[in-house]
């Protein structure tokens, strides 16, 4: 009733649905980065959207299943093999006990998400099980898997047997060439007038210290106020701010809750989960959209996606 | 987009609202927690932001609702205004820049502790990670920096120090905060119905005690 981790790559953690409700207190969201290829992987093994799953980032890793299940692998993982032979993404796949399944490394793209059809095991806090890394809580031990370490899987959990195939219309394209759409941010306005005007002129490069907490955006800088004494105010996932330099930064799903950098910008809700396909070196365009128009596209997506995932919640 | 009360400002599933001050955020913060329809409240020093979810409200209505909510906001009100007494040990092993802190207020070492407890603290905000306190003294005094660099390893229940702002670190973590003492109290803990020790609003005061004192109260933290 488990699967061992024979080869943990970069940064493979178990995310699903983030933590809400809790900002005020300083925790993080956390959570799958990308929420789309999440629940597109959940769905091939009969779960709801934000179930628990493995979230592999950039490079590959391997396991050993020790259970006979269905898994359902979604991302930008450049191959998936069963025992050294290739098998596909957004189709429900048969693992048997002494298995080994390989996920390949992101090309292009950054995250592939594993479900996995039993239950798995992760620590339960504040109604998510998701790992958040800063605080050493959540999944795993609260922290990102190593080799040899044993996900184990509940005891008893039910197994729901589906034969699924994500239809070819809602596969998401992983690209190292994102168009992430935005609205104002909080300071856009004077002193930083203009700041999001330069942000969309060009295109951006993403830096190499990229993680889930955030991403500098490398470019021309935008002109910034020297002296940012802005007092803290709360961000989001999305956030993008205008440090004294000048180099944008683009917060992640484990980005912090408040920040004393001008807020510029936010990429909106039906974006987001992009996000979580930006690795180091990805460039972004930024497109300025309005609240209105955003929440349409928010509503538009959700509709497409509805009518395969059924329930579904974007973050 | 209607017209729509210049302090809000709306993004697509949150809007922030500036106040006049602090006692503002923490009488709005009271105000909004009404509703049903925020799914995150998050106070800021001199603005507060809820967030929402936009299949379910527009952006429009939602900044009508918290402008509603916030009509008649009572300051000074709301009844979170316990004062929370905070243990710290500022032995040398705790408190690894006393040095650095006492030299920029002009005063010895040894009477660094007595500085601290002397002052009433308020809690401003939580944020950078779960539980992490951001205090206030309601008193003057010098502005002491950040560290030149930060260090790799903050531990647990330190408690940070730039002037008359303080913090407690509620996690290992990086930092540059100068430390001035350490509390055996676990600042974060998620099985408890209410996680975070402190909140937002709170008056805290500073008590010194001894390391026997800190291992004991760490022991039964444990225990």
């Amino acid at each position: 009733m488990s699967i061992t981790v024979l080869k943990a790559g970069l940064q493979t953690t178990l995310q699903g649905t983030p933590y809400s409700g809790h900002r005020h207190l300083g925790m993080p969201a956390a959570g799958a980065a990308d929420c789309l290829s999440l629940a597109l992987a959940n769905f091939l093994v009969g779960k709801s959207s934000g179930e628990i799953t493995i979230e592999i980032t950039l490079t590959d890793a391997i396991f050993e299943m020790n259970e006979s299940c269905s898994i359902g692998v979604v991302g930008s993982a450049e191959y998936v093999r069963i025992n050294g032979k290739d098998q596909p993404q957004h189709q429900t796949l048969r693992v048997g006990m002494g298995d080994k399944l390989h996920i390949g490394p992101s090309r292009p793209g950054c995250r592939t998400y594993l479900a996995i059809s039993a239950e798995i095991d992760a620590n339960r806090l504040l109604g998510g099980q998701s790992t958040c890394l800063a605080a050493g809580l959540g999944g795993f031990h609260g922290r990102a898997l190593k080799t040899e370490d044993v996900i184990r899987f509940s005891q008893n959990s039910p197994v729901i047997e589906v034969e699924r195939t994500t239809p070819e219309n809602l596969r998401p394209h992983y690209s190292d060439n994102h168009v992430l759409r935005v609205t104002r941010g909080p300071e856009a306005s004077k002193p930083n007038e203009g700041a999001l005007d330069g942000l969309c002129l060009r295109s951006y490069a993403v830096g190499a210290r990229a993680s889930r907490m955030g991403m500098a955006l490398e470019g021309a800088p935008l002109k910034a106020t020297e002296s940012s004494n802005m007092p803290s105010a709360a961000v989001f996932p999305g956030t993008i701010q205008l440090p004294p330099s000048g180099q944008p930064y683009l917060l992640g799903p484990d980005a912090q809750t408040t920040g004393g950098y001008p807020r510029i910008a936010q990429v909106i809700r039906a974006d987001r989960h992009l996000i979580g396909q930006l690795g180091p070196g990805s460039r972004i365009q930024f497109v300025q959209t309005t609240p209105e128009r955003a929440t349409e596209i928010h509503r538009e997506k959700l509709s497409l996606l509805t009518s395969w995932l059924g329930q579904i919640n974007l973050w | 987009m209607a017209d729509h009360d210049p302090t809000i400002h709306i993004c697509d599933d949150w809007i922030s609202i500036k106040l006049p001050d602090w006692e503002s955020v923490i009488a709005a913060q009271s105000a909004l927690s009404a509703s049903k329809y925020w799914t995150e409240i998050v106070p800021g020093i001199d603005s507060i932001a809820v967030q929402f979810d936009p299949a379910l409200v527009s952006p429009d209505h939602a900044a009508k609702m918290a402008s509603d909510q916030m009509a008649n906001l009572t300051r000074g009100g709301g009844n979170s205004r316990s004062t929370v007494t905070i243990p710290v040990c500022y032995e040398p092993e705790f408190s690894p820049d006393r040095h650095y802190i006492a030299d920029r207020l002009g005063i010895s070492a040894e009477i660094l502790p007595s500085w601290h407890i002397s002052q009433m603290h308020r809690v401003a905000m939580l944020g950078f990670m779960p539980g992490f306190a951001y205090l206030e003294s309601l008193e003057q005094c010098p502005t002491i920096g950040r560290l030149a660099s930060p260090r790799q390893l903050v531990a647990t229940g330190s408690i940070g120090v730039i002037g008359r702002q303080s913090c407690i670190y509620s996690f290992d973590s990086p930092g540059g905060w100068p430390i001035i003492g350490r509390t055996p109290l676990r600042m974060f803990d998620p099985s408890k119905n209410q996680p975070a020790l402190l909140s937002a609003g709170q008056n805290i005061r500073f008590e010194s005690i001894s390391k026997d004192a800190f291992d004991h109260w760490q022991q039964e933290a444990e225990g």
